[in-house]
């Protein structure tokens, strides 16, 4: 769209760029709020999301505007979406099996299935995403399938997030072999390993 | 513990769209909580998603949600699409039950395997 360009081009001009939408996707527990975190503090100085063991700790999507990377003399300006992760099955026993009361477990549940619903409806609405998975997991799931797919039909740039490479159980080269479509970036987003190779990425792909 | 298995052709499914086969599918789950349903054709990557957000707005005490895998590609290009509206047969399959009932389903590319029990 020519008057989209311009807009951008005269954004840039006047000094204030326009910001795309990146949104964080995922299975429940892949370390996406980690990865939020982790890029929200390394450019923003502040963290965004909390960070939990218990599933579903993110349930309604967390948003950090205009954080602007500087990466290889480029600078690309984000608003970072941390979505809740998606799941098909959200059983209240689950929280109630780490400590939960009945009445608390069953509120999450709740919650979470809002989230769930919610992060489905923004996959219409990013400009690109990660696609966080645990390295230590089989990454086969449908839920990587389904986010994939979707994106893939949108043509929304993907970059695929191996996490969590600092486990011993991680095999990253798994999650490259079954997208071999998709660039796959493994990190730590835990202790930041090979974190520039991801904003790299991101202003490779991402835009 | 009795499981009943239910395989829908792809013929069955032809004439509805995709919500209402989505309906169809969750009805049947919720009704009887021993039943897997086996569709004789991949789910669209749309339906994929309206799939989960149906199951989550029905998600409940009772209903914890399903399991779901599909292999096989959607019909992409015109001719399987066309194959596809003329009632024809598409190559692959979508597993679908209740999560109570389906504990793990795993899959590759070509294979699928499910493990079900209470």
């Amino acid at each position: 769209m020519p008057f989209r360009k311009f807009f951008s081009w005269l954004l840039g001009f006047l000094g204030r760029r326009e910001a795309f939408s990146l949104g964080l996707y995922g299975n429940v527990n892949a370390g996406k709020s980690t990865l939020a975190n982790k890029i929200s503090k390394d450019w923003t100085g502040e963290e965004m999301s909390e960070v939990s063991e218990i599933p579903h700790e993110t349930r309604e999507v967390k948003k950090k505007e205009r954080v602007s990377l500087k990466v290889d003399g480029k600078v690309v300006t984000m608003n970072l979406l941390d979505m809740p992760g998606i799941a098909t099955k959200v059983d209240y026993r689950d929280f109630v099996k780490r400590g939960m009361s009945t009445e608390q477990a069953q509120k999450r549940a709740k919650e979470a299935t809002k989230g769930i619903i919610e992060a489905i409806k923004w996959l219409e609405h990013v400009d690109a995403a990660l696609l966080v998975m645990d390295a230590c997991e089989d990454p086969y799931t449908q839920v990587n399938i389904t986010i994939l797919g979707n994106l893939e039909a949108r043509k929304i740039p993907v970059i695929i997030v191996a996490n969590k490479i600092d486990k011993k159980a991680a095999k990253p080269e798994r999650i490259k072999a079954a997208f071999p479509q998709h660039p796959v970036v493994e990190i730590s987003a835990l202790r930041g390993d090979n974190i520039q190779g991801l904003y790299s990425a991101i202003a490779k792909h991402a835009r | 513990m009795k499981v009943e298995l239910e395989v829908l052709s792809a013929k069955a499914l032809s004439g509805k769209t995709g919500s209402e086969k989505l309906e169809l599918i969750l009805s049947a789950i919720k009704k009887n909580k021993n039943k897997i349903i086996v569709l004789e054709e991949p789910l669209s990557r749309s339906d994929e998603k309206e799939l989960i957000t149906k199951t989550m707005s029905l998600v409940s005490k009772g209903f914890p949600g399903i399991e779901v895998a599909s292999i096989g590609e959607e019909a992409a290009d015109f001719k399987t699409q066309l194959l596809k509206f003329l009632g024809g047969k598409t190559t692959g399959l979508t597993v679908i039950g209740p999560s109570s009932l389906v504990r793990q389903v795993k899959r590759d590319p070509n294979s699928l395997s499910l493990t079900a029990g209470r």
